[in-house]
């Protein structure tokens, strides 16, 4: 992979295309393994008759059910379950449960955010000491800068919010970035090396 | 110059007896595209012939074909064995002022011909061509005149990209700067300063032991080709072999099937290595799904039923991230997060009583393991960092003076330097 990056050479590409299936094939073996293990844990909750086992059924009914609905109801065009099993698409069904029961239900968990935050922003934006003072007054800044109201207070208010954002922030983010970066590179050292194994468990 | 993708043009054969009154383009020739660097794309040119007009024709376009030669090349030597294949269609060019055309989908070891036909429609047709009536090549009434290339082409793939010189060259020389104080560990101790997170690791293990609560460890969203995850697991490592000396539960639920894979090893092998391998239970080690909102919420039932009293979040995260610090600081757990994802470092720092930051999670391995030679990595980070802040500010000094004095090209080749190509 690091040399694929210096090398474009097409029989590089062509070698780091071939890793890039056998990982994803590797993957899909994994994912047995990840299936066994959702149903052993919670096969194991209800049969032990545990409080959470309801919250368990529900996963398993719902696994089932998409399986289900995915691989053996045909559609209209296949008219036939065999030919939805060897069919490479999902059926309507299957994509009118996605749609309109898996979204819905990762959106209501990505409005938790806007609840979570302002309890976080309560907890936190408070005047300490100095940088938490300092927080304070710029995340004030910056929430007001972003609704019209802001302008209305000062009409400098959204130029400031644009500077802090172009120049402070990018600046600490930069410095962030760079430490990552230098750290990501030498775990990776340490690793292709062998001198950290404990990953591999040894 | 208009193009029209690769299509069955068949009919633009019943021309012979015309085509020899009609002129073929001329220096017909097949070389690599030197602007593609993989060695897929070549490039045919050729003269236009003399003149637009011929016989009551008007040139209108042309169609490129491509044969492939039989055998394998490398630098006009046979390496090996390949079927040939006959004339395809590469491209059909509807601008007669054109002299050349890419031709894609190649091979750098196979060689090639190409063949371009100038297409030709009688003058009052090609007057009524325009965007809403444009040339259909199969029209029985375009005439072709073809010329072929002389000898053989191929296009040739570059074996280094010398637009990221720069980048190997950084990378081979922080390579060599750790592996040198790696080297040079052995004979000396190296401070590292204290990390507040992970000084905290024992109390929060402390903590979990005497409320008999688990502690909960959470790998992060991506799998095992992030090196943030492997980060993560390199810690999981070292708390689990504390964990078992006390027979703490550690509770990892994984978003990834392979993590949850070797995870457990790490938990088994730290579990043995610590002396108590009865107290490794598989099931504490789980997958959950690789649906993020779907893995959020199942931890957040976990934290709420299980109310463990430490919670770790160690990996790369995303818009989640906040969601599970929250969910935790309401059941009274103390918290330490690490995360290379500059976006969600601010939630982790409100919600988190402790937070590595960036390289501090790539370090915690070594803090924790305090191994002479990862410590000694660490000093080979810092003096990476030291070598970029020099980096910065003499690129910056470079990139300022470089506009006052234009006039001087070192300047502006330094600041060159430091561009990323591709």
């Amino acid at each position: 992979m690091l040399v694929q990056f210096f090398v474009p050479h097409q029989s590089s590409q062509v070698a780091y295309e071939l890793l890039l299936d056998w990982t994803r094939i590797i993957g899909a073996f994994a994912f047995v393994l990840g299936i066994g293990s959702l149903f052993r844990t919670h096969l194991d909750k209800i049969r032990r008759r545990r409080p959470e086992a309801g919250y368990s059924v529900v996963t398993l009914v719902a696994f089932f059910a998409m399986v289900t609905i995915g691989i053996f109801l045909p559609t209209a065009e296949q008219q036939s379950v065999r030919a939805a099993v060897l069919a490479v698409d999902t059926g309507a069904s299957f994509q009118w449960l996605f749609d309109n029961v898996q979204v819905p239900l990762d959106a209501t968990m990505f409005g938790l955010l806007a609840f979570f935050i302002a309890s976080a922003a309560y907890r936190t934006f408070r005047a300490r000491n100095f940088e938490a003072g300092l927080l304070l007054v710029t995340a004030v800044i910056i929430m007001l800068a972003r609704v019209p109201i802001g302008e209305m207070i000062h009409a400098k208010l959204p130029s400031l919010y644009e500077w802090i954002m172009q120049y402070p922030a990018v600046a600490g983010k930069r410095g962030i970035i760079f430490g990552a970066a230098l750290g990501s590179i030498a775990t990776s050292l340490r690793i292709i090396l062998g001198i950290e194994r404990s990953h591999l468990g040894g | 110059m208009r193009w029209l993708p690769l299509s069955a043009v068949v009919a633009i054969l019943v021309s012979g007896a015309q085509a020899a009154q009609l002129p073929a383009p001329t220096a017909v020739t097949f070389a690599d595209d030197p602007e593609e660097k993989e060695g897929t794309v070549g490039l045919v040119r050729w003269h236009a012939p003399v003149g637009y007009r011929a016989g009551g024709y008007e040139l209108v376009g042309y169609r490129v074909e491509v044969e492939q030669l039989e055998g394998k090349w490398a630098g006009g030597r046979r390496i090996g064995a390949a079927e040939a294949k006959p004339f395809e269609e590469a491209a059909v060019v509807l601008d007669r002022g054109a002299t050349s055309a890419p031709v894609e989908r190649l091979s750098p070891w196979r060689r090639y011909l190409a063949r371009v036909s100038a297409l030709y429609m009688p003058a009052a047709d090609a007057a009524r061509l325009s965007e809403a009536r444009p040339l259909d090549p199969a029209d029985p009434a375009v005439r072709i005149a073809s010329a072929l290339t002389p000898r053989p082409g191929a296009p040739a793939g570059a074996w280094f990209d010398v637009e990221k010189t720069n980048v190997l060259a950084w990378v081979l020389v922080y390579s060599v700067i750790v592996l040198v104080t790696i080297a040079i560990a052995q004979r000396h101790d190296i401070y590292i300063r204290p990390i507040a997170g992970l000084q905290a690791v024992n109390d929060a293990i402390g903590r979990a032991t005497e409320m008999g609560r688990p502690i909960l460890y959470v790998t992060g969203l991506t799998g095992l080709s992030d090196i943030a995850t492997i980060a993560s697991m390199l810690v999981l490592g070292h708390l689990a072999r504390r964990t078992a000396a006390y027979e703490t539960p550690i509770i990892v639920p994984c978003y990834d099937p392979l993590v949850m894979a070797v995870d457990r090893e790490i938990v088994r092998d730290a579990m043995v290595e610590a002396g108590k391998p009865q107290n490794y239970n598989p099931d504490n080690i789980f997958y959950v799904t690789d649906s993020q909102f779907g893995y959020v919420a199942a931890v957040d039932g976990i934290m709420v039923r299980e109310k463990p009293a430490a919670n770790f979040f160690m990996g790369y995260f995303y818009a989640e991230s906040l969601i599970l610090a929250e969910t935790g600081a309401s059941t009274g757990a103390i918290q330490i997060a690490g995360t290379d994802s500059d976006t969600q470092l601010p939630f982790f720092i409100t919600a988190c009583d402790y937070t590595l930051m960036g390289e501090e999670l790539y370090a915690a391995g070594a803090y924790l393991s305090r191994n002479p030679l990862l410590i000694a990595q660490l000093r080979g980070q810092d003096i990476g960092k030291v070598l970029i802040a020099l980096m910065l500010l003499g690129g910056a000094v470079a990139a300022t003076c470089a506009v006052i004095f234009p006039d001087i090209s070192l300047l502006s080749s330094i600041v060159e330097w430091f561009a990323t190509g591709g």
